[in-house]
């Protein structure tokens, strides 16, 4: 393995002395303060999808270093000295991916202790509840397993996992059973269609800040990057609720003084607090935006017609229900990375869609009019918002047609669009009877959605 | 034989993709990065240049690829390994071998979103092809896979994985000979082809259909064929808006 460690980042004499160097005079690299975090961004699983509705998937951006965490659950039989409790265990992966110097398969050090202070934070000071998790006494729990899932390594991964890991348990959601049948021994995991899944009940949060010593140990800096960790001489970290509980201290490396110890517990205090903060707002948005997609389950017919007049909706009118789908966890890599160009196809790059269409009769799909669970209602008006594709193609004619198919929410869209600017304030308003009738009958057209419109600017 | 209208599950006909979406240069640390997604079933991507050395049983004189599979939960079992070796052999054949010898390039995939839905069922065929292109001219398959799977989870994974590993390949500068792209096409009962199946759409696949005519069997292709020369189309578009500004990332 040799090979190995000849292609593994080494960093040089000058970087070294130089970052050493800045911190004695109280200066980051990266400009920040001897107490600032780097920018961070949590976002959950994807919309319009099952993880949507159960949880558990989170990722977090915490400068260049980013963590996805995944939580699932089973039911298991219980330990025999906790027959009442549930269980809860973190695996960490740190992939390959995320550093090259990490081997795939077992993990190293690092990776356990990383593992064992968020489980230690999590489990051990009691912040997810574990007896709500059992469900017969001594026989069947509920295990939760949180997988982490370490994708770029920026520096200060701990704070990092720590907060995917709350963020997925907070979203996560289990599936109701009760205890029925005839004798009513018999369990019943009910599909989440039927009832709705239950959340964890978590306490509290522990939120885990990260100092890294430099020089004699007098010198603390909090969330240390890549480069700064490699330079620095010893590490702390300190999990914290937002209540100033401290939940564990874990310390690695050259002696600290009492002293500087007391302090960095005082900065964690507000830390913690301001990430608590973060979460929730992640959180709030989040169940915000589940909660428009899911208002009830209506189910729905609609039938996509060929040949119809073209509906485009304009630009203005796209960035207006963009707008008030703010509430919405838009995707994660169109706002996160600026580097990259997240390139969705998109209505400015239609203009092409109509050159190609004669070519090949294998269209493209637009969101608008695809639904993986086409039992819920009004998922669709919010996705299709975001991302607008290629419209569908008519497969049987061979002919250039420039006629494109539209789907009658497209339509539906577009009255709303163009009425009312109050789309989002009340969530009801897209489940109003008036908009229901015209998915129920089956098939529409786009003239009857066009209709409608007339009849409202008529009033 | 007239191919019969499926009635699917989310709404397409049987010839819709679900809606793609690329973006590259995701991560800081790796060499190149890519995420593609495919309706609910992401994958990401990540490649580490050339680095110097082969493993013993490579040969030496030609670049090696090292695939390293990671699925969303649980631990790294036969499914995985089976991955591994398809989408390594597939990106054999993309890349250009003979520029990096006494090399390995790694390959990382991580699976994101896998349409993970707890109601599984068994497929029982399922054909997946993989088109090269070259320019504007559609040339020959040169892989093909057909792998009958039997209680394999997620079919569609691999193709969305071949996608994003192309996609990161070409991020990071690696010299490719094509731009390779995937597409999965599945075998109903009633022998007509439906492209880009989800996990829901395996019910609908009946357990008789173990023996394939080879007319659907070219069927199949054809299908394939189209749709994946619009997924390279969109494969790229979306590389060419960012080249001019894009640097790459290969020492």
């Amino acid at each position: 393995m040799e090979q190995r460690l000849a292609n593994t980042w080494q960093m040089t004499v000058n970087e070294r002395k130089f970052i050493e160097m800045a911190l004695a005079a109280d200066l980051r690299v990266d400009d920040r303060g001897p107490f600032d975090y780097r920018p961070c961004t949590i976002t959950f699983g994807r919309h319009f999808s099952f993880t949507n509705r159960v949880g558990g998937s989170s990722e977090v951006q915490l400068g260049e270093t980013r963590v996805m965490s995944y939580v699932t659950s089973q039911l298991v039989q219980p330990y025999r000295d906790r027959p009442n409790e549930g269980t809860l265990s973190i695996f960490t992966e740190f992939s390959p991916m995320a550093d090259p110097a990490f081997e795939a398969g077992r993990p190293g050090e690092f990776a356990i202790e990383l593992g064992r202070i968020v489980d230690r934070g999590l489990r051990e000071s009691g912040a997810v509840d574990m007896e709500s998790l059992c469900v017969v006494v001594g026989k069947l729990v509920w295990s939760i397993r949180v997988d982490l899932h370490i994708l770029d390594n920026g520096g200060n991964l701990i704070d990092a996992a720590n907060i995917a890991a709350l963020a997925s348990l907070l979203t996560f959601r289990r599936p109701e059973c009760t205890l029925g049948g005839d004798d009513n021994h018999e369990l019943i995991i009910h599909d989440i269609e039927d009832r709705e899944p239950l959340p964890l009940i978590i306490h509290h949060l522990p939120v885990a800040v990260t100092f890294a010593v430099f020089g004699e140990g007098n010198i603390m800096v909090i969330d240390p990057s890549y480069k700064e960790e490699s330079v620095m001489g010893g590490r702390m970290t300190i999990t914290m609720n937002s209540n100033g509980d401290i939940c564990a201290v874990q310390k690695a490396g050259i002696g600290i003084s009492s002293s500087v110890i007391i302090r960095c517990l005082e900065i964690c205090a507000v830390k913690a607090a301001e990430i608590t903060s973060k979460i929730n707002h992640a959180m709030e948005s989040f169940n915000d935006g589940r909660s428009i997609q899911y208002p009830n389950f209506h189910p729905v017919d609609v039938a996509i017609q060929d040949n119809l007049p073209d509906v485009i909706m304009d630009k203005k009118q796209i960035e207006n229900l963009i707008g008030h789908l703010a509430a919405l966890p838009l995707d994660a890599l169109d706002r996160n990375s600026n580097k990259s160009g997240a390139v969705v196809v998109g209505t400015n790059t239609r203009a092409k869609f109509e050159n190609n269409q004669a070519r090949d009769g294998v269209p493209f799909y637009s969101p608008s009019n695809w639904d993986p669970y086409p039992r819920k209602l009004c998922s669709r008006l919010a996705r299709s918002s975001l991302k607008l594709s290629g419209l569908p193609e008519d497969v049987e004619e061979d002919k250039v047609n420039t006629t494109q198919s539209v789907t009658v929410e497209c339509g539906l869209e577009h009255t709303k669009g163009a009425s009312s600017s109050r789309a989002l304030e009340t969530p009801s308003e897209y489940t109003t009877v008036e908009a229901t009738s015209q998915y129920i009958k089956a098939p529409k057209t786009l003239k009857d959605a066009v209709k409608i419109q007339n009849r409202k600017m008529r009033k | 034989m007239a191919p019969m209208e499926v009635d699917r599950a989310d709404g397409r006909t049987s010839n819709q993709l679900r809606p793609l979406s690329c973006t590259r240069n995701v991560l800081h640390r790796a060499h190149g990065s890519a995420r593609w997604s495919q309706g609910d079933t992401i994958v990401l991507a990540a490649v580490f240049g050339p680095k110097a050395g082969t493993k013993k049983e490579e040969n030496p004189e030609k670049a090696s690829i090292e695939v390293i599979w990671k699925p969303k939960t649980g631990l790294i079992g036969k499914v995985e390994k089976e991955y591994e070796m398809i989408l390594k052999r597939t990106l054999q054949s993309v890349c250009l071998l003979t520029i990096h010898p006494n090399t390995t390039t790694s390959v990382i995939v991580q699976v994101v979103g896998d349409d993970d839905r707890p109601e599984l069922s068994l497929i029982q065929l399922e054909v997946q092809m993989i088109i090269k292109n070259n320019s504007s001219i559609i040339r020959a398959f040169l892989a093909l896979r057909i792998t009958h799977v039997m209680g394999l989870r997620t079919p569609q994974l691999l193709p969305c994985a071949i996608n994003a590993s192309c996609a990161a390949l070409a991020d990071a500068g690696i010299p490719l000979k094509y731009l390779a792209v995937a597409i999965c096409c599945g075998l109903t009962g009633s022998r007509s082809v439906i492209l880009d199946p989800t996990k829901i759409e395996e019910k609908v696949f009946s357990y008789s259909c173990m023996l394939y005519l080879l007319v659907d069997y070219f069927n199949c292709l054809d299908r394939g064929y189209a749709a994946c020369a619009k997924i390279s189309e969109f494969l790229r578009r979306s590389m060419e808006s960012q080249a001019p500004s894009d640097l790459t990332k290969t020492t």
